[in-house]
């Protein structure tokens, strides 16, 4: 009985829903895992064998934990962390892998090698007890225990707990000196009944390595002792390590490797010296079960032994700086591989020696910007590479072939446009002054196709399909980039904040067309289409994007072919020498883009006379809404530009107005609205009176939070002189202000979590609430004041009133978007992203601000109102992703299609998902339902009735004649 | 905090102290037709309220255990900005359990926590979302909490596909098709039929063929006039010809 309101609503809204076929054909999924972590050892990505199936287990700055399979690259399982839950180390244990994260180390969980279902979860000490260090993985650790397999954990620098394999519970805890001591715990070895905790203590001008021995079976300490020693580097000079059943920790103390042989009673401290080299940096390859290191040295590098037998082994190679390495044992055969710019070849190289007389396998690599790679060697003695790119690029490479290639930079996408494709032009057609008799010969010379072509007309007409909303788009034949018929393939061009990489993705299959990297340094913060394939050339996008040096932060600006990536204007273009605070797009006729610099002084893109005048001549219509800092707090102001003779050849922006806020309220972000076309002013009532929407176009929303009222705060400002025509505060969820909210035409949409229990009608329960504004002119119907249109400094322009209502929404959502179409004549629906990994549509109807609180009258039924209902149901039918998982979407970016009917959504943030939904049904195409086989079967059928009847009624009349 | 100052990478932000530890809140998510493994379930959390102060995973056995966990948030992220006001208090009051999952649902329930140092004072209790909170329900379900699958989304709406068998069973088709038949073979049948059940037969039709056009055009009078019409008519086809009266019957008809 429940769900029967639901079911009723379902088909009152017009069930558009998706069918499995569709699957594939109108949406795709990019699933990624994000860049590793390679910097630190804890969390660099490792092979591993699962079931003899090879699988790299890596954790990525998304803070994902992943296993790739080998074979292909596809990801084999992931675990998504939430965003206070850091990432800070994994370790394989047997077929499970621990992982350690939160502040400190606050969580270890088990998680099945094989599917990466969560074996066990288990909290060591709250968030808040956490020990923030940098990098993140200092004093946490995690060892194994050689007999039992138990895990032993280290957190915050200073506790070790010991786990249970399987079920993760604790069977003792050892804490060292309270926080406040000197010392801080980074390593953790186990050996047979003893583990050793490995830390340092500061003294005056470096640290002195501490090491405390426990019983691994009560955790009772054996003995606690101060190794004579001076690190200067804690995380990056101390090492620890088993080799052959006994332990040794290891640092470099004024260029010399030392290391020392742990015993439980610690009572040796005589470290051994290898005093024959120095070294700048020592480096563990992932050898040091053979108690083997790599040293790097002025004179070169070194393969050290500092088992044992403390020796210096082969040199492995000359000082290169940027040579990186990686090593891999099996059965005791040591490999390492270095990667280097080879002076011989011209190319950058990856050389596996097997530090034998063997011969060094050699790969020829693509990338030049190679951060780290992990090494494999098949017991065939062919070596497998996993590599990371500086800019996101992984690869495996497996002999000297790459065997697969993921774009992971795409995790980090912050920036996303859509611009439409050029109309495929049959090459003839396009000659141009072509003559008549030039005409008549070629479509003569055609003419021969011409049977041909009637036949497959004939053959299309009746049994061939029509393209329906629900269609593939399909490239064209020749390859040529092209949009179809309903202009769903279009190029999305993404930037990444890693690196400045920027794609072009078809959004038809998201398949990347292209991808460029802008160089080191480049954060996007702007995109814009400054051509379109309307303007008659390949459409262009620019790119607004700070370049970040050692001496200076600039402006720069790229100017890319928006269906190749190539530069239309030479290769960045800096525009400020300094930081620009903001970037706007301005369409007057032509459209250019204007950069504000600190000083506020106006830079234009493309500098020339053409956006110079139509500046000139628009400028006091502009009035822009910018963030700026006063007394270390931000403030909202409004902009307009004056031609200052002292700014010389720029423009001046001068405030106008500072949106004046409470003395404890601070400004969070400010958000503009989405524009669209615009298919009506007004709606028409039952009562044939109209609500004209109020819809001025320089309206922008900006969150606000009051920390000492634990209150959020949300308005719509108007930039012209900075009136509010609407505003809100809203409670704060723990502490933290995460409102989502989004403007479209008169209709505000904003999504927050109500965590207080007042007594009013719908709020006498926690959950996550949205809340649907409609903003209409005048006082009431049929008042219209024609805001569109309107002065800010008119009389009339905060002559407002407005629709709300609130409703329980069902899930978290990270990002909200209204759909949007070609001439704004479909309705809108609004399309969420929700925290449990789901893109999913609610209509507008559902979020009307003016459903009835009692049964509907006629009248509001015919405007298709129906009776309030608190909740909205979560409809599996509108989840538009339903069986992906699309993980932390940060964006939802919608773009009309060529048809009315359809919009395209494309939701970022770690995974990329596009679909295409119709929020008013596909009225302008033929239904898919459409059945032609069904319609011709009826029209033959007919057709053979006829036959069959005429000479019966022929006879019939023929004899009604002869006797009437 | 004193190696901070220290020479080398290592760099310690700040240290954080709790004074208090709450208490955990344990439960199982129990197996069944719905949802028989954790292979199944997926990725999935329990969470207390928003999630964003108590969660805990479920485990591979179903099992899950909410603790503390407070947003450590950034200052100045740009869209969650931390308050400055953090309470380390007990957690008592009053919770809403719900699991979230991407493909199962499971109910909510109301989780009530009176003395935060005795984990067997929590009192659980069902609850329908969009209800108010107070009164609570008197049903108390035990503790620790068990929930189960209620139902797997259905995401996919099926096809619309054409069969013939399908078209030819609808009842509409049926009508035609068998209004069709029948129109060919009244005249044959007809003929076959014995003369006085015609006339019977005729007499109904006629009869009901007055009353309809008499309702059609809302006229009573009319029709009480068009049975008597049609009484007439019929004694009169009694005498006429057999042709003729196949092609009356056939107008009759139409």
């Amino acid at each position: 009985m429940r769900f029967l309101p639901l079911l009723f609503l379902i088909h009152a809204l017009g069930c558009w829903a998706i069918h499995e076929s569709d699957v594939g054909t109108v949406d795709w999924h990019k699933k990624l895992v994000g860049i590793p972590l390679y910097k630190s050892p804890a969390t660099a990505p490792r092979f591993a064998s699962v079931d003899d199936r090879n699988v790299i287990l890596t954790a990525s700055a998304n803070n994902v934990l992943a296993a790739l399979d080998a074979k292909d690259g596809t990801v084999a399982w992931r675990y998504v962390f939430d965003p206070e839950d850091r990432i800070a180390g994994f370790y394989q244990n047997g077929n499970t892998v621990v992982t350690l994260s939160g502040p400190g180390g606050a969580i270890a969980r088990g998680l099945d090698i094989k599917t990466g279902v969560l074996t066990f979860e288990r909290r060591l000490h709250a968030n808040s007890e956490g020990l923030l260090v940098d990098p993140n993985d200092l004093g946490k650790g995690i060892a194994i225990g050689t007999t039992s397999q138990d895990v032993y954990t280290l957190t915050n620098g200073h506790t070790v707990t010991r786990l249970d394999k399987s079920t993760g519970k604790p069977s003792w805890t050892w804490s060292g000196q309270d926080q406040s001591s000197l010392t801080l715990f980074t390593k953790l070895l186990t050996t047979t009944d003893t583990v050793y905790v490995i830390g340092v203590s500061s003294s005056f001008a470096s640290y002195t390595l501490h090491v405390v021995s426990l019983s691994s079976s009560t955790g009772q300490v054996l003995a606690d002792s101060e190794i004579p020693s001076s690190i200067v580097n804690a995380s990056a000079d101390l090492f620890a390590f088993v080799h052959s059943g006994s332990a040794f920790a290891a640092w470099l103390e004024n260029g010399n490797a030392r290391s020392l042989l742990l015993s439980p009673t610690l009572k040796n401290k005589q470290a051994q010296t290898l005093s024959k080299q120095s070294f700048e940096e020592l480096l563990d390859v992932g050898l040091s079960d053979l108690g083997l290191f790599v040293g790097k040295g002025s004179r070169g590098s070194t393969v050290i032994n500092l088992g044992d037998n403390a020796s210096l082994g082969s040199t492995i190679g000359s000082s290169d700086a940027s040579a990186i390495y990686a090593g891999f044992h099996a059965d005791g055969k040591p490999h390492i591989a270095k990667s280097f710019w080879s002076t011989s070849t011209e190319k950058y190289i990856l050389e596996v020696n097997a530090l034998d007389a063997s011969a060094p396998t050699i790969l020829p690599l693509e990338h030049a910007d190679v951060a780290h790679f992990t090494l494999h060697v098949a017991s065939s003695g062919e070596p497998q590479v996993f590599l990371t790119t500086e800019s996101g690029t992984v690869q495996l490479y497996t002999g000297t072939q790459v065997q697969w290639s993921r774009e992971e930079s795409l995790a980090t996408t912050t920036l996303a446009e859509f611009v439409e494709l050029p109309e495929q032009i049959s090459a003839e057609a396009d000659a141009k002054g072509e003559s008549f008799t030039h005409r008549l010969l070629r479509h003569a010379v055609q003419a021969k196709d011409f049977p041909r072509y009637f036949s497959s007309f004939v053959r299309r007409f009746i049994t061939g399909s029509y393209a329906s909303a629900t269609s593939a788009a399909t490239a064209a034949a020749d390859g040529k980039l092209s949009r179809d018929a309903f202009g769903f393939r279009q190029v999305i061009v993404t930037a990444s904040h890693v690196g400045g990489k920027v794609f072009g993705i078809d959004s038809s299959n998201g398949d990347i067309l292209w991808s460029r990297a802008l160089g080191a340094g480049v954060t996007p913060s702007k995109i814009f289409t400054i051509k379109a394939v309307s303007d008659g050339v390949d459409p262009e996008v620019v790119i607004v994007t700070e370049k970040r040096s050692e001496e200076a932060r600039d402006t720069v600006v790229f100017h890319l072919n928006a269906l190749t990536g190539e530069d239309v204007a030479g290769s960045g273009t800096t525009i400020v020498r300094g930081q620009g605070s903001d970037a706007f797009l301005l369409d007057y006729g032509s459209k250019f883009i204007i950069i504000l610099d600190d000083l506020q002084r106006v830079h234009f893109y493309p500098d020339n006379d053409e956006s110079r005048r139509a500046f000139t001549d628009n400028h006091s219509k502009l009035s822009l809404p910018s963030l700026a800092s006063k007394n270390g707090h931000t403030v909202i102001f409004g902009s307009h530009f004056a031609f200052n003779e002292d700014a010389g050849e720029h423009p001046v922006a001068y405030r106008t107005w500072e949106l004046p806020l409470p003395k404890d309220e601070r400004v969070q972000t400010i958000d503009r609205a989405h524009r669209g076309p615009v298919a009506s002013l007004g709606k028409v009532l039952g009562d044939r009176t109209t609500l004209y929407k109020y819809l001025n176009p320089r309206l922008f929303i900006a969150y606000t939070v009051t920390a000492s009222k634990s209150l959020c705060g949300l308005y719509l400002v108007d930039s012209a002189k900075g009136t509010v025509v609407y505003q809100v505060q809203l409670p704060a969820n723990n502490g933290a202000c995460n409102i989502q909210a989004t403007l479209s035409e008169n209709w505000l949409v904003y999504h927050y979590y109500e965590s207080e229990v007042p007594s009013s009608d719908v709020h006498r329960t926690k959950g996550y609430r949205v809340v649907t504004v409609e903003l209409y002119e005048g006082q009431g119907p049929d008042d219209k004041t024609e805001s569109s249109d309107m002065s800010s400094f008119d009389k009339a322009a905060t002559d407002v009133f407005a629709f709300e209502e609130s409703y329980i929404f069902p899930h978290a959502i990270s990002a909200l978007a209204p759909t949007s179409t070609k001439f704004g004549i479909s309705g809108k629906d609004l399309i969420v992203a929700t925290k449990n990994h789901k893109i999913q549509s609610f209509p507008r109807r559902l979020l009307n601000p003016r459903r009835p609180h009692r049964k509907p009258t006629s009248q509001e039924a015919e405007e298709g109102l129906f009776q309030y209902d608190p909740i909205i149901y979560d409809d599996p039918k509108r989840v538009i992703s339903h069986t992906y998982e699309v993980a932390n979407v940060q964006k939802i970016v919608t773009a009309p299609a060529l048809l009315e009917s359809t919009s395209m959504v494309f939701a970022f943030g770690l995974d990329m998902f596009l679909t295409r939904v119709a929020p008013s049904g596909t009225f302008d195409v033929l239904s898919e339902n459409f059945n032609k086989a069904q319609l011709v079967l009826t029209v033959s059928g007919l057709i053979a009735a006829i036959m069959f009847t005429r000479p019966m009624v022929q006879r019939k009349r023929l004899r009604e004649k002869w006797y009437m | 905090m004193v190696l901070r100052s220290l020479k080398g990478s290592l760099c310690l932000l700040f240290l954080w102290f709790a004074t208090t530890i709450a208490i955990d809140i344990h439960g199982r998510v129990e197996w069944n037709d719905v949802c028989s493994n954790a292979t199944e379930l997926g990725r999935a959390k329990a969470i207390l309220d928003s999630g964003s102060e108590y969660a805990g995973s479920i485990t591979a056995s179903g099992d899950f255990t909410m603790c503390v966990n407070r947003l450590l948030v950034p200052a100045n992220h740009p869209n969650t900005s931390a308050l400055s006001v953090f309470s380390f208090d007990v957690p008592s009051g009053t919770y809403l359990l719900s699991i979230i999952t991407h493909d199962y649902t499971f109910d909510k329930l109301r989780i009530d926590v009176h003395n935060p140092a005795d984990a067997q004072t929590v009192e659980v209790r069902p609850y329908i979302e969009g209800t108010p909170l107070h009164p609570p329900s008197t049903v108390i379900l035990p503790y620790p909490i068990k929930v189960s699958a209620k139902g797997k989304f259905a995401y996919f709406s099926p096809p619309d596909s054409f069969n013939l068998i399908t078209m030819l069973s609808n009842p509409m088709t049926m009508m035609m098709v068998f209004g069709g038949i029948m129109m060919l073979a009244t005249p044959y049948m007809m003929k076959n039929l014995d003369p006085e059940a015609l006339e019977e037969m005729k007499k109904e039709q006629a009869k009901v063929a007055g009353v309809q056009k008499a309702i059609a055009s809302g006229n009573f009078k009319g029709g009480i006039s068009a049975i008597m019409a049609a009484a007439d008519e019929a004694t009169a086809a009694t005498v006429a010809k057999t042709p003729q009266k196949s092609g009356k019957s056939k107008k009759s008809k139409r």
